[in-house]
């Protein structure tokens, strides 16, 4: 799972030299996730409550990682703000995390960054997530309540000819269902309201918008192309972002990069 | 200082387009913009009109909502969310859209001749008339006031009419309170979405 989204980055970068410097510091940013994850999955003596504060002494120790790719080769701010926290207290960056895991906001990239591993191992563990007050509803995640980063369309059943939509969790990575033409922020259903935007670039990305609430999120089409990573695929086509935020649309939630 | 320095990212969109929120140069990014060639489409959800199965259909629509310009239907498919096909269409359902651009459609009315082996263009003012002066003599002719109990039926048996799927409503409406009036009895539709 983890080494199909960062072989997907590294195709990408070569594939999109206009975003190859997102793509390549994302594809670091994976290797960290991946890792953190792989030493969440290899603790034998240790299973997560689903309540961060208490699960946080296990999770601390791994933070470094993630702070040390981000200083190696992340953007200036990025890279002082990784650098400022790998010398600042346990005590700060629990803090930190515990602000994002009960109110959580998509300008929050570290702690985002760092807990998607551990939410996704949640997963794999059966334990519930316990310990956050957000909002729940079709269009939040039903595990933990995340919001959506991104839809993609995918044929459930091989004689489909269409795909159904689902979206994809910015926190713990799952998947759920939620049907088409409708918005994904506020539920408008007019058929003149949602707008689709797609280029001939990105053939299998498109712009799903509100004219109602002005707000979007992007959809991979795995119809169209069945070899595209959703989490990975977003990224590249970050030209999209800016055109939709130039049409002035506001994303439902910013991925890892800050498009 | 703590919490603004946590939150330091919380830049503003407003900052444009030249920086990501988390500080990346989106310069190059912004360049590959200028030269998409963006494209707007809506969704509608419909119904196939052939058949009584129903099946839903989302029928994409090209069309930048300009008062100047002609919406244009460019893809039909099934729609994954409708309970009775679930995204699944038959090879007729799955062309609706040439039924809107098919060059072959044929877009006036065409009369095959009694032993003709060919169909001939007639004008829509011809047909009318032709159409009217046929169901005048065969309801003179065929027409039945009584039945052979002496019971009055007024009807016509020696009309027939058969509606298809893709009639609306409105016009089966129609349909019907017109055969009724001439007394014709022999009336079925398709159309049972």
């Amino acid at each position: 799972m983890w080494e199909s989204r960062i072989s997907r980055a590294e195709q990408l970068a070569a594939q999109f030299p206009a975003a190859q410097e997102l793509l390549v510091f994302y594809g670091g940013l994976l290797s960290a996730q991946q890792e953190i994850y792989e030493r969440l999955r290899r603790r034998e003596d240790w299973l997560p409550s689903g309540a961060l504060e208490i699960d946080l002494p296990a999770l601390r120790v791994m933070l470094p990682r993630l702070l040390i790719a981000v200083n190696a080769s992340g953007p200036e701010a990025l890279a002082t703000e990784a650098q400022r926290l790998l010398q600042s207290g346990a005590r700060e960056t629990g803090q930190l995390l515990l602000d994002y895991w009960r109110a959580p906001g998509a300008e929050q990239f570290f702690a985002k960054a760092f807990l998607q591993p551990y939410a996704q191992w949640l997963i794999e563990t059966g334990a519930r997530p316990v310990d956050r007050n957000i909002e729940r509803g079709a269009n939040r995640c039903p595990y933990c309540g995340g919001k959506p980063q991104l839809s993609f369309l995918l044929s459930a059943e091989g004689d489909e000819e269409s795909g159904g939509r689902s979206l994809l969790c910015c926190l713990c990575l799952s998947a759920w269902p939620l049907r088409r033409v409708v918005c994904v922020n506020c539920g408008e259903e007019r058929p003149a309201q949602l707008a689709y935007f797609s280029a001939p670039e990105y053939d299998h990305v498109r712009i799903e918008a509100c004219d109602s609430c002005g707000h979007y999120l992007k959809g991979i089409d795995l119809t169209r192309l069945g070899l595209a990573v959703p989490l990975v695929d977003e990224v590249a086509a970050a030209p999209l972002d800016l055109w939709a935020r130039e049409q002035g649309y506001a994303k439902i939630e910013l991925n890892l990069v800050g498009l | 200082m703590d919490v603004s320095r946590r939150t330091f990212i919380k830049t503003t969109l407003a900052g444009g387009v030249t920086a990501s929120a988390f500080g990346f140069d989106t310069a190059p990014v912004y360049a590959q913009t200028q030269a998409l060639k963006i494209s707007r489409t809506s969704e509608t959800r419909s119904t196939c009109p052939y058949c009584s199965v129903s099946c839903g259909v989302i029928i994409h629509t090209l069309g930048d909502k300009a008062k100047n310009t002609t919406p244009q239907v460019v893809h039909v498919e099934g729609d994954p969310d409708h309970p009775i096909n679930r995204g699944t269409l038959c090879p007729k359902g799955a062309s609706l859209e040439q039924e809107i651009y098919n060059e072959r459609r044929l877009t006036k009315p065409q009369v095959r001749r009694p032993g003709s082996d060919r169909w001939e263009d007639i004008s829509w003012d011809d047909a009318i008339n032709e159409i009217a002066r046929k169901v005048k003599e065969t309801r003179d002719a065929t027409f039945v006031e009584k039945d052979n109990r002496g019971r009055t039926v007024n009807r016509c048996e020696g009309i027939a009419f058969t509606g298809g799927c893709t009639d609306t409503n409105e016009f089966n409406y129609l349909v019907v309170k017109s055969m009724r009036s001439l007394g014709v009895c022999y009336l079925e539709n398709q159309a049972r979405v």
